[in-house]
């Protein structure tokens, strides 16, 4: 079996390696497709769904998302068409409203094009990326942190919610997550449901061009310029 | 039990069942099902049985309790063969009168018969009436002819013929060319073609390969799938053994939803009777295929019906679904390749084996092959389990089958496929049931419920309560069903409070549109049909919520008022007594009015009232 396959990413034709995922081909390659709850060397869940791209087959397109589905030789890959960079503000539009104090899905949120919110803001403390869990278990193996619960109630918390002595304190789970990363005081007062302003990302970063990266304080945050 | 170890030997003892049993005179049939069940079917069938044994019937006369035959709305449920005779609403003191009089005598006990709505005709024998005729009965047909308790039963209608002769002369290729001929597509709520998938699990790599039933069945109100595995077990185990033998695999396991004991309790002990007979286990039928089934329980949770979450749930995991571009045939439970299907496709496979996929494939349309059975539920006159042919058109399910509305009202809509499935309006009854067309039309067959609705049925509300369902069974994993979907119910909520905007609609369509393409698993993907399917067909409803803050069905109560007419009411006083705040005034025999200040619109005056004076508006 060869060990390279050549697909097309946004018509550029790249090599991918076989095993890895249409996202991390194109992040090696710059082309930067959003993504909020991939992290290198940890295993994707597909939970955010911001790194959607259309997988062109026989003429058809799928929308999917670019941290599950493997290059194959031969694929055709969309990652900034129309139809996904729609759907894609409307995902990061969901997340920002939800979670409107993080910077880093601030930046997202704007890098996706999200201007105007049509939501009312919430105040989510976590987007349920789960970086920080899987950051635990795999790269600590400590299991000291998981997901309680189901829908709404879906939350972080210790097993039988006391801190286990696997946890040795390493902060890895603060450091890994979204909401941690450089925090803007927020827009969250009550009676301003709308972005402060204050964070310099929002009054600065350019208009969203595809394949244009800010180099966003997430990516800082799990080094994703490593990659660029 | 002797061991049955060929085709041959299957054969005669078969035979010698019905043989043995043609000179029983009389055989009285109670439906057990789970409808008659909450009409105390049980005290029915105990009384009968009392007779029998204390009379001198004993030997001539058989009691037979069976699985749901389908009709509910009249349970309990007494037939008495050979002649036919259909006696619905039986209570336990109409046995004696049963016994003594039809059975004994012959004669008919006329107040006990079916009396057809629509023409006010009793009717005497099931096979006349309506609600039966408009059937095309294959597998809901078996239940009535089993006890789900007798492998006799089972083998006396020919059971275990059909994996009789794949085991002796049918290879599994062959096997697998006959389903894709029948055409049969999953009944679990896809339509994914059956042959494909047994064909990529065969195609698979690996020593150990497992087959799946899913009978997780948790759409509310759905029943066909506990229906079938309640009412006939040994048929899903045929077709899941004939199953394991066309893709390879050794061991099976089916998975049932937690609320369902008594379909628990049937499949084990059809797994050991079968094992006893030697259907199961080493060697069988002298075949040297060895094939063992195990009974798990569900997860219970609605999304644990999604085929990665429930294998996640085998494994002992938590039942959360994961993406599939890694499909489950080649990596499904313990990472081994696996076929699911759904009761009802397992059941239809021995069906096919022995009336040929030409058979099946002869009935229905171009891509909806075969039978199909529906829980018809609502606001309809006949409610019930039903199978009708693919193409059969929605109005004759409603109409004939069901009835047509309940208390004479018109019927505005049909909700067809479950929880995420989506509305249809009456313009379109027409339409026939069929994955393909219903799915373009916003809708779909999914597991099988039909949701009758009339005029007193506000879509609006609908959509609210079908998105209320998803958001509380969604498992939480992905933004676009987490969020999106609290954001969809949110809006609709907005709406039916009277606080809706109209750009809201745009949203509404764009936000669903988002999360049907974006959502991780099945149920995230379907989550918006019952609002995007509501706006589409009854955009109407949602602009007068919106624009003149009124609700046209009267449901919404943040957008009505309840008044008293004052040239019906008649002063009886009756709402006066009835209301629990203390809101109604007026003197006996004089005009009655409510308080609007009090009155929380709890609704119990409306329905107190005989002269149908309380107005909603
Ligand atoms: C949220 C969700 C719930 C489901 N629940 C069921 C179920 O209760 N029973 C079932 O047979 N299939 C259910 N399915 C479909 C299964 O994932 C799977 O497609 C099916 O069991 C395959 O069998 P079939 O090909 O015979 O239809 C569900 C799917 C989703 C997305
Ligand atoms: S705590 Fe932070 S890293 Fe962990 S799941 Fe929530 S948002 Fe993600
Ligand atoms: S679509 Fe809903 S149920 Fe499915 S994975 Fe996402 S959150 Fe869970
Ligand atoms: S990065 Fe792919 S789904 Fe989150």
């Amino acid at each position: 079996m060869h060990q390279n396959v050549d697909l097309v990413i946004d018509g550029s034709k790249i090599s991918g390696r076989r095993g890895e995922t249409v996202l991390d081909a194109a992040l090696r390659y710059g082309i930067c497709i959003p993504h909020l709850c991939h992290m290198p060397t940890l295993t994707d869940i597909g939970a955010c769904r911001l790194c959607i791209v259309d997988h062109i087959k026989n003429g058809r397109s799928k929308v999917t998302t670019s941290c599950t589905l493997l290059v194959q030789e031969g694929m055709v890959i969309d990652a900034n068409s129309e139809r996904v960079r729609g759907l894609r503000r409307n995902i990061a539009e969901l997340l920002v409203t939800q979670a409107p104090n993080s910077r880093a899905i601030q930046d997202i949120a704007l890098r996706c094009g999200v201007t105007e919110p049509r939501y009312e803001f919430r105040s989510d403390d976590c987007v349920l990326c789960g970086r920080c869990v899987r950051a635990c278990k795999e790269h600590y193996q400590a299991h000291a942190i998981g997901f309680v619960g189901r829908g709404q109630e879906r939350h972080v918390e210790y097993p039988f919610r006391e801190k286990p002595e696997s946890c040795i304190m390493c902060r890895a789970c603060v450091t890994l997550c979204p909401m941690s990363i450089t925090p803007c005081d927020g827009p969250m007062k009550s009676g301003e449901g709308y972005f402060c302003g204050k964070c310099a990302s929002l009054t600065q970063a350019p208009q969203y061009e595809a394949g244009d990266c800010t180099r966003c304080d997430l990516g800082e945050g799990f080094d994703c310029s490593g990659h660029l | 039990m002797p061991k049955i170890a060929s085709f041959a030997e299957l054969k005669a003892f078969g035979e010698q069942i019905t043989a043995d049993r043609d000179n029983e005179a009389i055989l009285m049939t109670v439906c057990g099902g789970p409808g008659c069940q909450a009409t105390r079917c049980h005290e029915v069938a105990a009384e009968l049985r009392k007779e029998l044994d204390s009379t001198s019937l004993n030997g001539k006369a058989r009691l037979r309790v069976t699985g749901c035959h389908g009709f509910c709305e009249q349970g309990p449920i007494v037939v008495i063969d050979p002649s036919n005779i259909f006696y619905g609403q039986v209570k336990p003191a109409d046995v004696k009168e049963i016994v003594d009089r039809t059975v004994r005598k012959g004669e008919v006990v006329e107040r006990l018969l079916y009396v057809d709505p629509s023409t006010g005709k009793t009717v005497l024998t099931e096979s006349e009436i309506p609600f039966y005729k408009a059937q095309t009965p294959t597998l809901l047909s078996q239940n009535r002819r089993v006890d789900p308790w007798s492998m006799e039963d089972y083998l006396a209608i020919g059971g275990y013929a059909a994996l009789a002769r794949v085991l002796a002369e049918i290879d599994p290729e062959k096997v697998i060319s006959r389903i894709e001929a029948s055409g049969l597509r999953g009944r679990g709520g896809g339509g994914f073609p059956t042959a494909a998938k047994w064909a990529a699990c065969r195609a698979a790599h690996g020593e150990e390969k497992y087959v799946i039933c899913n009978a997780d069945e948790g759409d509310p109100g759905a029943f066909m799938d506990r229906g079938v595995l309640e009412g006939n077990p040994h048929s899903v185990l045929e077709g899941m053994i004939i199953g394991a033998w066309a893709i390879g695999a050794n061991e099976g396991y089916i998975y049932v939803r937690n609320e369902y004991p008594m379909a628990v309790e049937h499949a084990k002990q059809a797994i050991n009777q079968a094992r006893e007979y030697g259907f199961l286990g080493e060697d069988i039928l002298g075949s040297g295929m060895s094939f063992d089934i195990q009974v798990a329980r569900g997860g219970g949770a609605f999304v644990c019906g999604e085929s990665t979450a429930l294998m996640a749930s085998l494994e002992g995991k938590v039942g959360e679904p994961r993406p599939k571009d890694v499909h489950t045939v080649e990596h499904g439970l313990w990472n081994r390749p696996t076929t699911l299907n759904n009761v009802e496709t397992w059941a239809n496979v021995p069906a096919i084996i022995n009336n040929g996929a030409a058979w099946f494939a002869g009935m229905g349309t171009d891509n909806s092959k075969g039978t199909k059975i529906l829980a018809l539920t609502g606001e309809v006159k006949n409610t019930g389990l039903v199978e009708v042919a693919f193409g059969t058109p929605i109005r004759t399910v409603v109409e004939e089958i069901g009835g047509g509305g309940r208390n004479g009202r018109a019927v505005k809509a049909v909700q067809t496929g479950g929880p995420s499935g989506g509305c249809l309006p009456e313009s379109m009854f027409d339409l026939p049931v069929d994955f393909d067309v219903l799915w373009e039309k916003g809708s779909m067959i999914g597991s099988g419920g039909l949701v009758v609705m009339d005029e007193n049925t506000c879509m609006v509300d609908i959509a609210k309560y079908f998105l209320k369902f998803l958001q509380d069974e969604s498992c939480g994993k992905c933004v676009p069903c987490r969020i999106g979907v609290d954001r969809l119910l949110e809006i609709v909520t907005d709406i039916t409070e009277g606080r809706g905007r109209p750009e809201q609609i745009e949203l509404l369509k764009e936000l669903g549109e988002t999360v049907a393409q974006t959502a991780l698993c099945g149920l995230g993907k379907t989550a918006p049909n019952p609002v995007l399917s509501t706006l589409r067909y009854f955009a109407e409803e949602y602009e007068a919520h919106i624009n003149e803050n009124r609700c046209p069905a009267g449901v919404c109560t943040e957008l009505v008022e309840y008044s008293i007419d004052a040239r019906t009411c008649n002063g009886c006083g009756a709402c006066l007594k009835a209301c629990p705040y203390a809101a109604i005034q007026g003197r006996k025999d004089k005009l009655h009015t409510i308080d609007l200040e009090l009155c929380t619109k709890c609704g119990i005056c409306l329905t107190t009232c005989n002269d149908n004076a309380v107005v909603v508006q």
